[in-house]
C-alpha cells in the first residue's frame, strides 16, 4: 500500500535525502569490495588454477627443494624416484615467469619431450617439440595475444625458437604459457642438469589402502631418498606454493587497504549524518524510540550501504578480472573463475563493514538527550 | 474525585553547571482528565516543567509520579514517552523526508506491530484532523496549521493518557490558533485525556479550567 512506512523504508528515505554522498560513499565501499572480489578472488583462482594444472595432467606429487622459486634439484634424483614401487611416471620440470615482448609476459616451462604431462594438452595446429631442437608449443590465449601461429619463430631470453604447435590448455596457466624442451630450457636459464621439480604420478592406489594414505606413503618414500627433498600432495602443493602464498598476501593486503577506505567513508557519512540529525533523533526520542531503536536506524542504514556498495563492488570487481583474464600481461594467470563463496563472503564483509563502520556514530546517536537534541539548532 | 495521574514534587532543574536555575522546587499534581495550561514569561521554566512531565528530561533533584509511580525508576522512560505520552511543539518537529502519513506513522514504528495496521491508523486520524487530502504531502508542502494538525495527530498516534503542548499556537495565525485550540479541546472531551498546554497566550491561558503561572522557576498560582 502506498505510503506504508516500515523500518527499512525509513533507512532508505535518510540515506536518499543526501543523494550525493551516499553515492560517494558507495564508491568507497565498492572500491574495497571491488578490490576484493578482484584481488582475492584473483589469487584464489591462481590456486585452483595450480590444482586443476595438477589434476588434468595425473600429477598426484610434486618434489621440489625447500621452496618453488629457488628450488633446484639434481636431474638424477628423477631416477630413484621413478625407481619407487608406488611410481608410475616422474616428469621434470624448469619453469620461470619470462618477458617475451615489453608487454607481454609468461609462465616457460621445460619439459622433457617424453613427459607425461604432454598428453594432457590437446593441439589445435601442429604438433609437440622434439627433445635437443629448439622448439617450443603455445597455449592458445598467448599465441592470440602474441599472433603466432604455428611455424613462426619467437624469441625468449635472446635464443630464437620454432613454434611448432598451438595447445589448447584446460587451466589459465597453461593456455597462456610456452613449453619448450627441458634441456632447451635449462639452458637458456643456465641450470643444466638441474630442474625445479618433479611431477610424479602415482600406480593406482592398492585395494585396501586409502588415496590420501598411499599418497603420505609414498611422500615419505620420496623424503627418504635424499636430505633436503620435500614431496607434496597435489592439492597442497597447489594452495601452498610460494607464488600462490604471494598472490594471497597481496591481494589480503591491498584490498584489507581498500575496504578500511571504504569503512572510514561510512564512518565518516555515518557520523555526519548524526550530527546533521540530531534534533531528528531528538524528536523520534521525544516520540518514545529506545536508544537501541535508534542504533537500529542508524545500523540499518550503515548496513544498507555496506549491501549495496558490496552488490556494486561484486559487479566491479568481476569486471576488473574479466579484463585482467583477456590483457595479454596478465592473461596466462587470472582466469575469472570466482566461486560463490567468494561473492558471499564479499558481500558479508561489505555489510559487516557497514556495520563496524556504523557503531560508533549509531552508540552516540542513541546516547543523545531528547531535550537536548530537540533545543539543537 | 479522580486520582493524580501526574505529580511533581519538589522539582529543581538548572543548567550551566548551576549557573542558571529553570526550576527551584515545583510541586504540581495533575488529575486524569484535566485541561491545564502553564504560563509565564520567557525563560520563567514553563517549558522545563513540561519536559520533565513528559519525561523528556530528568530533574536535578526531586521526583516525577505517573499514577503513582515513580518516572525513571518503576516506569520507564522511553516506554512511558511512547505509550502514555503525546508531545505537540511550537516548531511542529515533523521530519522533512517523510511524507504526513509517514511522519504519524514513525511514532508508532518503535512499538512494532503490523505496518497495515501503522497506515490505517495513521489515516485514520489525519483524516480526523481534516487532512484526508494532505497525508501524502511533504511537510513543506502544507501551511503551518496543517503541519500542527500532523504533529497532533501523531501526539495521539499511540493512544496516550496525556497530551503535553509546548507553545502549540506559537507559530500559528489567529485562525490557525483558534482551529488547533479547538481540536485539542475536542480531543481532550471525546477521548478523555489529560491535556496540558504551555502558552504564552493569555487567551488561551485563562480559557481552561485550571490555570498555572509559573515565573523564575516557582510556582504562583
Amino acid at each position: 500500500m502506498a505510503s506504508q512506512l516500515s523500518f527499512t523504508g525509513f533507512a532508505w528515505k535518510n540515506l536518499r535525502r543526501r543523494r550525493l554522498r551516499t553515492l560517494l560513499t558507495l564508491c568507497g565501499i565498492t572500491m574495497g569490495i571491488g578490490a576484493f572480489v578482484a584481488l582475492v578472488g584473483f589469487s584464489r583462482s591462481f590456486e585452483h588454477e595450480w590444482l586443476r594444472l595438477y589434476q588434468s595432467a595425473g600429477t598426484d606429487i610434486a618434489v621440489l627443494q625447500s621452496s618453488l622459486f629457488n628450488s633446484s634439484l639434481d636431474e638424477s634424483l628423477g631416477a630413484k624416484i621413478k625407481a619407487l614401487p608406488e611410481v608410475a611416471a616422474v616428469a621434470p620440470l624448469v619453469f620461470n615467469l619470462i618477458d617475451l615482448t615489453p608487454d607481454v609476459n609468461a609462465l616457460v616451462y621445460g619439459w622433457p619431450a617424453d613427459s607425461y604431462e604432454l598428453d594432457s594438452l590437446k593441439f589445435t595446429s601442429g604438433r609437440p617439440f622434439r627433445a635437443g631442437r629448439p622448439d617450443v608449443v603455445l597455449g592458445d590465449l598467448l599465441a592470440q595475444n602474441l599472433n603466432k601461429k604455428t611455424g613462426d619463430t619467437i624469441t625468449i631470453l635472446g635464443e630464437t625458437f620454432t613454434i611448432t604447435g598451438i595447445f589448447h590448455g584446460g587451466t589459465a596457466l597453461e593456455t597462456g604459457a610456452v613449453i619448450m624442451p627441458l634441456d632447451q630450457m635449462q639452458n637458456i636459464s643456465s641450470r643444466e642438469g638441474k630442474v625445479t621439480a618433479f611431477h610424479v604420478r602415482l600406480r593406482p592406489t592398492p585395494a585396501g589402502e586409502s588415496y590420501d594414505d598411499y599418497i603420505k606413503r609414498a611422500q615419505d618414500e620420496i623424503d627418504a631418498l635424499e636430505p633436503g627433498i620435500r614431496a607434496e600432495a597435489a592439492a597442497e602443493r597447489a594452495g601452498n606454493n610460494q607464488i600462490v602464498d604471494m598472490a594471497h598476501a597481496i591481494a589480503w593486503g591491498t584490498s584489507s587497504i581498500a575496504l578500511f577506505i571504504g569503512i572510514v567513508g561510512i564512518a565518516n557519512t555515518m557520523a555526519m549524518s548524526v550530527f546533521e540529525r540530531t534534533r531528528e533523533i531528538g524528536i523520534l526520542r521525544a516520540l518514545g524510540w529506545k536508544g537501541r531503536h535508534v542504533i537500529l536506524l542508524i545500523l540499518t542504514e550503515a548496513a544498507g550501504l555496506g549491501f549495496a556498495g558490496g552488490l556494486l563492488g561484486i559487479v566491479v570487481g568481476w569486471g576488473a578480472l574479466r579484463i585482467l583474464s583477456v590483457m595479454p600481461q596478465t592473461a596466462s594467470v587470472v582466469s575469472t573463475s570466482v566461486s560463490p563463496v567468494h561473492l558471499f563472503e564479499s558481500l558479508l564483509i561489505a555489510i559487516g563493514s557497514g556495520l563496524v563502520a556504523g557503531a560508533y556514530p549509531a552508540w552516540r546517536g542513541a546516547r543523545l538527550s531528547p531535550v537536548e537534541a530537540l533545543r539543537y539548532e | 474525585m479522580s486520582s493524580p495521574i501526574l505529580e511533581g514534587r519538589a522539582l529543581v532543574k538548572s543548567y550551566d553547571d548551576g549557573r542558571v536555575a529553570a526550576l527551584r522546587g515545583v510541586d504540581i499534581t495533575i488529575e486524569a482528565g484535566e485541561y491545564v495550561t502553564i504560563s509565564g514569561p520567557s525563560g520563567s521554566g514553563k517549558s522545563t516543567l513540561l519536559h520533565m512531565l513528559g519525561g523528556l528530561d530528568v530533574p536535578n533533584s526531586g521526583e516525577v509520579l505517573f499514577r503513582g509511580s515513580l518516572l525513571g525508576k518503576a516506569v520507564d522512560l522511553d516506554t512511558y514517552r511512547s505509550c502514555q505520552v503525546g508531545f505537540i511543539f511550537q516548531a511542529f518537529h515533523l521530519l522533512p523526508t517523510l511524507r504526513a502519513v509517514e511522519n504519524v506513522q514513525v511514532a508508532m514504528l518503535a512499538k512494532g506491530g503490523r505496518a497495515n495496521h501503522r497506515l490505517e491508523r495513521a489515516s485514520a486520524l489525519l483524516e480526523e484532523m481534516g487532512l484526508k487530502d494532505r497525508m501524502k504531502h511533504f511537510p513543506n508542502e502544507l501551511s503551518a496549521g496543517e503541519r500542527q494538525r500532523v504533529a497532533i495527530a501523531r501526539a495521539l498516534a499511540n493512544e496516550p493518557a496525556i497530551l503535553l503542548a509546548d507553545e502549540p499556537t506559537g507559530n500559528l495565525d489567529s485562525v490557525n490558533t483558534a482551529n488547533i485550540m479547538e481540536i485539542l479541546r475536542g480531543i481532550r472531551e471525546h477521548r478523555g485525556m489529560t491535556l496540558v498546554i504551555v502558552t504564552h497566550e493569555n487567551e488561551i491561558a485563562l480559557n481552561a479550567p485550571r490555570h498555572i503561572r509559573i515565573r523564575d522557576g516557582r510556582i504562583d498560582a
